[in-house]
């Protein structure tokens, strides 16, 4: 009977390590988009550290066998916690991967290679941590009052594991679910976008590498607390694949899920083949546990990339009577129901009073961009001024985007100036410009495809109390009133542009259409000072744009200053004044449409470019 | 967390400890003389009232996954001859294959595993360096004597009551290499150690051997077992001009920088001593490949654990291990075990817990464990015995009895562990081993 | 001096395979980590054909026959099918890497745990201004070298070379202007499985003793190599391999020789963090 006991605390006790460590790497993978393919060393480090704090200093413990750093001999719960802050903290040198500027699958081999370089020096330098023989009988909690090897500590172990376990997967739910959460989401989705809408992605990244580190040491400490050792054979890279598979089998993106990942992958797996008797060559059950890992892992993504858990869908409005349609672009649809004309977009967007003088807002000096010694942009030096819609032509190639987006911060300039209400902002990183007030749109489809409507309109809101690490923390109580008002107030746009019913239908499953107005909400909700919008109106029906034009007309009347590039020279027409003309990088003229068109070179680079 | 065990670099088992990793001298002559197993199928099946269980915890697959078989043929040959001799106190062995993977990490579910589906323990053998951190704490919780077959120096500063090793520690192994040095009269030596930590544990007391006998190191190489390639290593080696290289490196990395050196220093080997780990079929079929057969043999020895072939309790342990053929997977040659280590101490530690639990009328650890050491030790007037059935017989008329089994009599120290003869092993061309001269008995400090 | 040669051998192999790998990347835009899985089933498919009485030399077509064959399905029943979906890019890393086990540890699973060499001899020891170097290390110094030669002359002056490298510097505009990049895709996973193949099989003569699971860190010195000169960037390939090879071997010469592939690491990890574009790329590449 207690010796099923023993059996079953152990399970339990894996079990709960597993979870926990599947629970980290999916705050970290499935929510904020981050792949750390070095997951295993935040495991292992908490494990060391728990060690080496709750060992006696090395010379003078067991005879001296092993050598090792620290052996503070501190008793329980401090090793624990120890080794939660060490997993934390070994997530700082990384934080110079997961900036905006490195692809996030160049990110995940740099961690890739992190894991196998840190196991090869703790392997080979041995005054460390015992290089490769590891550190052995490293004392169990209370071991010296509390026999480890009883059953009933045993189930005391594994019940405080499992507490633990709970109490972490109700802290991460209690980020994830927040608007915090929504924007891990956004940034993991699309993070050059979240970028533009003001989210800090290095910020947040390294929160949650921090958080998922401290988490996982947590789950290492647990383990070796329960094993007695920790040795570099135990922290291979691969392990990490081990956990990757048990979340994408369990489902990315959902706690239930990685629960479940962990159970089914590391624990169940592993536990059944312990059944399958030994085969004639001794390597095959090994080698094909590998080849069903790897097997697991392609499957999967093939048939269920979602997992046996896929992720929530958040339902945040309940507006939405009836089912959505089927994405649609029958622009007749959308304009009988949208009521664009009834919206007040100044109160909506908490514009303030109006107050247009005109005034440059947004210059640039001796703009240029040049890639790999190809000029792209060459000296431009435009002023937009407050409360105008500024229109900005000018053939393929001609710079357009790559001037919008050295303005948004996208791209660094090479050279010139960028300043916005005379304050210099070339230096300025693309989220702080956002959150000052300059936001862009793209050109290409930019919505969060596994946030419904709602949750893209929502998650572009400044200045959310909620919108932060800590502010996460505090709770629903906290941010909830106000986020139920910023809901309703998205509602309201949702409304006018007719998409009540979209609102609670995933982004990345309506039409291109859709997509394009649900990005323009997005960025209105931003609330800018100034709009850059990278053709706005690809593939919106000219009716529609239109009506889009007027109230983009009416929204700058309300104060807003709009930057606007275009093709379509009708939509140039109706409402941008003045009209800037690039060609070949360079500002070729600039003026209402009608002058424009009296200039000869400007038909002429139309017309040849 | 590591459940899966593997070959793959950086996946593997903590510790790839192959302890006495002694595979293999083929006396093929000897066994096609050996032929079946004559007398044991007409002894009359005693009667048992209930049933004892050995447990093999051992690696049985993934890199070390040769270990385990050599530990189960001991298992299955000691308990045919004590249940022909009407079982302990009356009960039938059996043996259980408990499967640790090689993996430290992985053994603690597999040996709770073991207590879970076993009401009936009474000895566990194997325990390798592989998995001995982990498991012999769990062991001795339980009082379940072990005998294990770990190298690793922990144990010869901890004390657990319930365990015991009838191998040397790692430590003695270096004793002796440096001696087998000593007596070609060798002065420089090169150490060229694999980064593992079973093989790192020589170095050390290899260092202070060398120093002791007056020797000098003039090259000290810590190999990247998962490297491809050791060049720079080689180069050092060769170019420090050493009279011999004391190694132990396993898997490819053994021949990859053998191979180097002998490219390196034009095409000569320099001589080898390697650690008894080294004497292996696959290592040896891999380096006389690669640089040919008689260069490689004619420059190779290594150190290893003698077996009494002469004395009185090697015939009944061949007859039963050779009878072992077919019943165990993963064995090349049953032949090749019978100077097998694992085999050899593990059928003798076996032996001398069945005595120690007829001697004390209990299968219970925490009963039988102290007479281990007195039937080890024997004392004046002792009668000596050989086998499970002439011990008991001894008990029965009321002698106290010493255990001379086919790894000589075993002397105990406070931690439990048993020292050996050594001797100086070559290979034969057709990879079987030969020794070419004892080299006594070998502590942590020196051979007598 | 002789770390130098050392470093050319490594340099040698390593150029092979990191051009192959980074033409790979230029043309799909996938980090392919099931590349050294793919270099190793090669070695052994070469080793069997030894093992069955080809000499070695004899057998590097087999090796590169299947670099070639597994490179292209790898590609075009795996990879592209996925990218249709149009996935984050990390989705097809992961599936690589769920490849690369499968193509280990299926290999593993068939020919065993244990480790294998080709039946062939190193040749005479040769001495080169202070460098040791074996017949059979020069030879694979010269396929190398003709190896790279013939990769140049690919990509100058063929229609086909120039077809590759519009593909991957815009496959939309390559395939605007009439190139059929699905057909020079496919071409380029061949070429590129057959410099795996190649470098599957002089790496495996080079190290004299391989087993299913040898090539399983090599991934850490390509992609080294491959960031060293701009990912995509096949001359960059060349250059970092340079670098690297020389660079481990002459640091384990002088620091010591577990720590080699330290710097290797360290260039990477520097790499990524300043400039993931490489030395000589630009960040349109990205």
């Amino acid at each position: 009977m207690s010796a099923y006991a023993f059996y079953f605390a152990t399970i339990l006790i894996y079990a709960a390590v597993d979870a926990m460590a599947c629970l980290a790497l999916n705050v970290e993978f499935g929510f904020a988009g981050i792949s750390n393919f070095g997951f295993i060393i935040f495991q292992s480090a908490g494990a060391y550290a728990a060690a080496v704090l709750s060992m006696p200093r090395a010379a003078t413990s067991n005879g001296g066998f092993q050598s090792y750093i620290l052996g503070w001999s501190l008793p329980w719960p401090l090793p624990w916690i120890g080794a939660a802050v060490v997993g934390g903290l070994l997530a700082l040198p990384f934080v110079f991967l997961v900036g905006k500027r490195l692809r996030g699958d160049f990110a995940a081999v740099g961690l890739l290679v992190s894991a196998v370089l840190l196991n090869v020096l703790v392997k080979d330098f041995v005054p460390f941590l015992n290089g490769a023989a590891g550190i052995s009988i490293v004392p169990a909690p209370f071991q010296s009052i509390w026999n480890p090897q009883g059953v009933a500590y045993q189930f005391a172990y594994g019940g405080v594991a499992i507490v633990l376990t709970i109490l972490v997967y109700f802290l991460l739910r209690r980020i994830t679910e927040s608007p915090y959460g929504r924007s891990l989401r956004a940034m993991r989705d699309n993070d050059i976008v979240a970028d533009s809408l003001g989210k800090n992605l290095r910020l947040n990244r390294t929160s949650m590498l921090v958080l998922g580190g401290a988490v996982a040491g947590l789950s290492g400490a647990i383990l070796v607390g329960f094993i007695s050792l920790w040795a570099p054979g135990a922290w291979g890279y691969a392990e990490t694949i081990v956990f990757f598979a048990a979340i994408i089998v369990g489902g990315a993106g959902n706690h239930k899920g990685a629960i479940l990942g962990a159970i089914l992958v590391p624990v169940g797996f592993e536990e059944a083949t312990r059944y399958i008797p030994p085969l004639a060559n001794p390597t095959l059950v090994p080698s094909l546990q590998w080849v069903a890992i790897g097997l697991l892992i392609v499957l999967f993504l093939w048939f269920r990339p979602d997992g046996i858990l896929p992720e929530r869908r958040r339902i945040l409005s309940r507006k939405p009577t009836a089912p959505p349609l089927p994405p649609s672009d029958d622009p007749d649809a959308l304009i009988q129901i949208g009521n664009l004309e009834g919206l007040d977009f100044g109160h909506l967007l908490r514009l303030g009073e109006p107050t247009n003088d005109h005034r440059v807002i947004l210059s640039t000096q001796g703009l240029s961009k040049s890639f790999n010694g190809v000029t792209v942009v060459e000296d431009v030096s435009i002023e937009i001024r407050q409360g105008r819609v500024t229109g900005m032509i000018g053939p393929n190639g001609a710079g357009k985007s790559t001037t919008l987006a050295m303005l948004a911060g996208t791209l660094p300039s090479s050279a010139g100036r960028i300043f916005l209400e005379g304050e210099d902002i070339t230096a300025m990183s693309s989220h702080k410009r956002a959150q000052a007030g300059l936001v862009r749109t793209f050109q290409l489809a930019s919505e969060f495809k596994k946030l419904t409507v709602m949750e893209n309109l929502v998650s572009a809101i400044p200045n959310q109390s909620g919108d932060s690490f800590w502010g996460s923390l505090r709770g629903r109580r906290h941010w909830g009133s106000e986020d139920k008002a910023n809901i309703e107030r998205a509602e309201e746009v949702l409304e006018g542009f007719g998409l009540t019913q979209y609102a609670n239908a995933y982004a990345g499953g309506l039409s291109g259409g859709q997509r394009r107005l649900v990005e323009i909400m997005r960025s209105l909700l931003a609330e800018p000072k100034v709009l850059l919008l990278d053709e706005p109106m690809a593939g919106v029906h000219p009716n529609l744009a239109h009506k889009i034009g007027d109230q983009l007309t009416r929204l700058s009347e309300g104060g807003m200053t709009i930057l606007m590039v275009e093709h379509e020279l009708a939509i140039m027409d109706a409402f941008c004044d003045p009209v800037i003309v690039l060609a070949e990088g360079r500002v070729l003229a600039e003026g209402t449409m009608a002058e424009l068109r009296q200039m000869p070179e400007v038909v002429e680079a139309y017309l040849v470019g | 967390m590591d459940r899966i065990s593997t070959t793959w670099p950086g996946v593997t088992a903590a510790s790839r400890m192959r302890r006495r990793v002694t595979l293999l001298i083929a006396l093929l002559a000897i066994i096609t003389a050996t032929v079946g197993l004559p007398g044991t199928k007409a002894l009359a099946a005693p009667k048992f009232h209930g049933s004892l269980t050995i447990a093999a915890v051992a690696p049985f697959t993934g890199a070390d996954a040769v270990l385990g078989p050599k530990y189960q043929t001991a298992c299955l040959a000691a308990s045919q001859a004590i249940n022909l001799s009407g079982g302990i106190l009356g009960k039938q062995v059996n043996c259980k294959v408990v499967d640790t993977r090689g993996d430290p990490a992985d053994a603690v579910p597999a040996v709770r595993q073991m207590y879970a589906t076993t009401s009936n323990l009474a000895l566990v053998i194997g325990c390798t360096s592989d998995e001995a951190s982990t498991v012999v704490p769990v062991l001795d919780a339980h009082k379940t004597v072990s005998f294990c077959m770990t190298g690793e120096s922990e144990f010869d500063a901890i004390h657990f009551p319930y365990f015991f090793r009838l191998v040397p520690p790692d430590a003695a192994d270096s004793v002796a290499m440096v001696k087998i040095a000593k007596n070609k009269g060798y002065k420089n030596i090169a150490l060229a150690f694999g980064n593992d930590a079973g093989s790192q544990t020589f170095v050390q007391p290899a260092l202070n051997a060398i120093k002791a006998n007056g020797m000098t190191v003039v090259s000290n190489q810590t190999l990247d077992i998962n490297a491809t390639t050791f060049n720079t290593e080689a180069q050092a080696i060769v170019a420090s001009h050493p009279d011999a290289i004391m190694m132990e490196a396993l898997g490819a990395a053994g021949v990859a920088i053998l191979q180097e050196v002998y490219q390196l220093n034009n095409n000569k080997m320099i001589p080898v001593i390697g650690t008894s780990a080294m004497i292996d079929p696959v290592f040896f079929s891999g380096i006389t490949t690669a640089i040919g057969t008689q260069n490689f043999i004619k420059s190779f020895d290594a150190d290893n654990g003698t077996v009494n072939f002469s004395g009185p309790a090697y015939p009944l342990y061949k007859k039963l291990v050779l009878a072992q053929a077919g019943k165990v997977k993963g064995v090349p040659s049953f032949p090749g075990l019978l100077t097998a280590n694992g085999t050899v101490h593990l059928y003798d530690g076996i032996n001398l817990a069945a005595l120690a639990m007829v001697m004390s009328h209990s299968t219970v650890g925490s009963k039988y464990r102290a007479d281990i050491l007195k039937i080890a030790k024997g004392g004046p007037g002792a009668t000596v015995v050989s086998t499970f059935a002439a011990g008991v017989r001894a008990l029965k008329a009321g002698k106290t009895i010493q255990y001379f089994g086919v790894g000589g009599k075993y002397q105990f120290d406070k931690f439990q562990t048993a020292y050996g003869l050594f001797e100086d092993d070559q290979f034969n061309a057709d990879g079987t081993t030969f020794s070419a001269g004892s080299l006594g008995l070998c502590t942590l400090v020196s051979c007598k | 001096m002789s770390s130098f040669g050392f470093g050319l051998m490594t340099a040698a192999v390593l150029a092979i395979a990191t051009v192959g790998f980074t033409m790979q990347f230029a043309v799909t835009n996938v980090l392919n980590l099931a590349y050294g899985s793919i270099m190793i089933n090669s070695a052994f498919v070469a080793y069997y054909a030894n093992a069955h009485g080809v000499t070695a030399w004899a057998s590097l077509p087999f090796g590169v026959a299947t670099g070639a064959a597994a490179s292209w399905a790898l590609n075009r029943f795996v990879f592209t099918p996925f990218q249709r979906r149009n996935p984050a890019p990390i989705t097809v890393v992961i599936v690589a890497l769920g490849v690369d086990l499968i193509g280990t540890f299926g290999l593993q699973a068939i020919v065993g745990g244990s480790y294998v060499s080709y039946h062939q001899s190193q040749g005479h020891e040769y001495h080169i201004v202070g460098m040791f170097l074996s017949g059979l290390q020069l030879i694979i110094l010269a396929i190398c070298a003709v190896v790279l030669v013939t990769i140049h002359w690919l990509l100058r002056y063929t229609r086909l070379g120039k077809a590759m490298r519009a593909t991957s510097a815009n496959p939309n505009l390559a395939r605007n202007s009439g190139v059929k990049t699905q057909f020079i895709i496919s071409t380029t996973w061949l070429i590129s499985g057959a410099l795996c193949g190649l470098a599957g099989v002089v790496f495996a003569m080079n190290t004299g003793v391989f087993e299913a699971t040898s090539a399983q860190l090599y991934i850490v010195l390509l992609l080294a190599a491959m960031f060293l000169g701009g990912p995509g960037e096949p001359y960059g390939a060349m250059f970092g391999a340079l670098v690297i090879g020389l660079s481990t071997e002459i640091s384990a010469a002088y620091v010591n020789p577990q720590y080699k592939e330290v710097i290797a690491f360290v260039a990477l990890l520097g790499m990524l963090t300043f400039r993931p574009y490489g030395i000589f790329g630009s960040e349109k590449t990205l």
